[in-house]
């Protein structure tokens, strides 16, 4: 395998993680036995996906009645015809979806780790124009508002993070990622999309704090300052390969949902022939034996009917493709 | 947009875009209004502003609730002496002296020579202490160290120094260069695959190479920047594109300006079709 320095850099960071994640991972909730996690079939980007995304938001029951919302959508690079971002499409049907449902309040954010222009980002990859009004719902989380929040038993080595108040002071974090390989963590989802709310604006472009203090340790803490999410996984069109910007676009044709956000990137990574219990952020969130397909309660389509194994590289393609 | 006292906040500061005050737009601010025209009482209430986010340790926090220096000190140590005093600007210098990537420290070195890797990672800068050297912070680190080598006197600051550390952070963008001859964010190459520059850190690093000896490279870089100019559509990539090959002494015309976005676009602009760059020493 060619490394350079900065792979080398980062497998380092990686590795120490590696390390002290090789000893027993600390689990952090109760069972999630019962969890509900709902795959929906989508074929194409199509009006049918405000249907089925309004659907899926309404099957989980969640109270958003005069709620203030936020969606975070995964936006990462100006290239439209990839499967790099979040579809705008899906962005805006989530949007309808809360809006109809009562939410008092819908806002879009996301906060890039590589381009500093988000708004210029958001353009290209269509948002503009697929959501009417997207300006004045955005907010680049990048250069919001801050405060410091203390990140009580991390399992990484953050003490404490600077933090948007958009997302801060929202009832419900709706994480809208795109289904892709990740070649740090193996799978980028919705815990892993969480790295867009770390602003920009106070550590950096990429946020490199969040490497050296272990990229799925720090995936966990994310998660676990957010207790109140849901999420919804553009899997229409994921990517495959050297993911999450240098990969291939693969059609899945699959949105998945639920509250409880590790059983939906444990779900995802089944349809994508990926072993959740090989991921490391899912192992120190949930400990293996709570990652089984029994441990969640499915409904809508089988993972059966939409499971499409995506291609890894090496080395994860020994690592944690199912079965390996 | 340019009517920068219209989007002022109160406390004096500019926000990037809309909300509290930030320190990089409002230095941005201050020296597109340096080569414009300086509006004397905006420009004293940013001043105020900007030496309340000054720390103790001599750098700058990139906002009021932000309790840390960052790289946004080598913004504000870009600033005429008299924005800040010099006093202020010597310790702001000092604290950037401080900064090195995490991977130039002894102790990574160490453990990468152990594993058998023997890169010399030169010294950049990093964005948040204690992380990796990026391109971006590591360009304005260039310029800001530039800049106070020129200045008169810099008492208690060593200029050979100052000048080895500009060595170093020109040979850590070098050895950052994408196969196109671009710049990224600084992440070149990942798992063996080539990444691709992007408009604006290629026009940055070019800018912050402004001083460097021509070579082959800089004239790849160059070849770059004009490529993306052809295509860069964004107001932040064409004004540092624009700065980066004017840096070199290409006289960059455009069809027509780019509109800004956000105050920090505008700024931007503003400096890239100023007659002098208040970047560059």
């Amino acid at each position: 395998m060619d490394l350079t320095r900065r792979d080398l850099l980062a497998t380092a960071a990686a590795g120490v993680a590696l390390t002290r994640c090789g000893q027993t991972p600390p689990r952090r909730t109760a069972s999630p036995r019962g969890s509900l996690v709902s795959i929906s079939k989508a074929p194409g980007y199509t009006m049918d996906v405000y249907d089925s995304v309004y659907r899926m938001v309404a099957e989980h029951k969640l109270n958003v009645r005069g709620k203030r919302i936020v969606l975070k959508p995964n936006l990462v690079e100006f290239d439209p015809d990839t499967a790099i971002n979040t579809h705008p499409l899906v962005v805006h049907a989530a949007y309808e979806a809360f809006r109809k449902l009562g939410a008092a309040e819908v806002k879009i954010a996301e906060g890039p780790g590589h381009r500093r222009g988000t708004l210029d980002l958001a353009d290209a990859a269509g948002y503009f124009k697929t959501v009417p009004g997207f300006e004045d719902a955005f907010t680049d989380l990048n250069l919001d508002n801050v405060s410091q929040r203390v990140i009580s038993q991390p399992v990484s080595q953050l003490k404490a993070l600077y933090l948007p108040h958009t997302v801060l002071d929202c009832d419900l974090l709706v994480s809208l990622p795109k289904m892709k390989t990740h070649h740090w963590a193996g799978a980028t989802l919705a815990m892993k999309n969480l790295f867009g709310v770390v602003p920009g604006g106070v550590y950096g472009w990429p946020k490199n704090v969040l490497h050296w203090a272990g990229i799925p340790e720090s995936i966990v803490d994310l998660h676990y300052l957010f207790p109140r999410q849901f999420a919804i996984v553009d899997g229409i069109v994921g990517m495959e390969g050297n993911g999450p910007i240098q990969g291939t676009m693969k059609q899945a044709g699959v949105l998945v949902a639920g509250s409880d956000v590790a059983a939906v990137d444990a779900t995802c990574c089944r349809i994508m022939g990926i072993d959740p219990a090989k991921i490391e952020y899912l192992r120190i969130a949930r400990g293996v034996e709570n990652l089984g397909e029994s441990s969640f309660r499915q409904i809508g389509e089988p993972i059966r009917s939409v499971r499409t194994p995506f291609q890894l590289i090496d080395p994860w393609r020994q690592m944690i493709q199912a079965g390996a | 947009m340019t009517d920068w006292k219209y989007r002022q906040n109160r406390d004096g500061g500019w926000a990037y875009n809309k909300g509290c005050s930030w320190t990089e737009p409002t230095a941005f601010v201050m020296l597109a209004q340096s080569v414009t025209q300086v509006d004397g009482r905006s420009f004293d209430a940013a001043s105020k502003f900007l030496l309340s986010m000054q720390r103790e340790d001599g750098g700058w926090r990139p906002q009021p609730d932000v309790a840390e220096s960052t790289w946004v000190t080598a913004v504000v140590a870009l600033l005429p002496e008299e924005a800040i005093g010099p006093e202020r600007l010597n310790r702001a210098v000092t604290w950037l002296e401080g900064q090195t990537g995490r991977e130039s420290s002894w102790s990574y070195k160490l453990r990468q020579r152990i594993a058998g890797n023997n890169e010399k990672y030169p010294e950049g800068w990093p964005w948040f202490p204690g992380a990796a050297a990026w391109v971006i912070p590591t360009s304005l680190g260039i310029l800001a160290f530039e800049r106070e080598l020129t200045r008169r006197g810099a008492p208690g600051l060593d200029a050979a120094r100052l000048r080895a550390r500009v060595n170093s952070g020109r040979e850590y963008l070098f050895s950052r260069m994408c196969a196109d001859g671009g710049w990224n964010h600084g992440s070149n190459r990942a798992l063996g695959r080539d990444g691709d520059s992007y408009p604006e850190t290629t026009g940055i690093a070019l800018a912050a190479l402004h001083r460097a000896p021509k070579s082959p490279l800089i004239e790849r870089a160059k070849a770059a920047a004009r490529r993306h100019l052809a295509t860069c559509r964004t107001a932040e990539g064409i004004a540092w594109l624009r700065m980066g090959l004017q840096a070199h002494g290409e006289n960059v015309q455009l069809k027509s300006e780019p509109a800004p976005r956000t105050t920090m676009d505008a700024a931007l602009l503003a400096i890239a079709s100023a007659a002098r760059n208040p970047l560059l020493s």
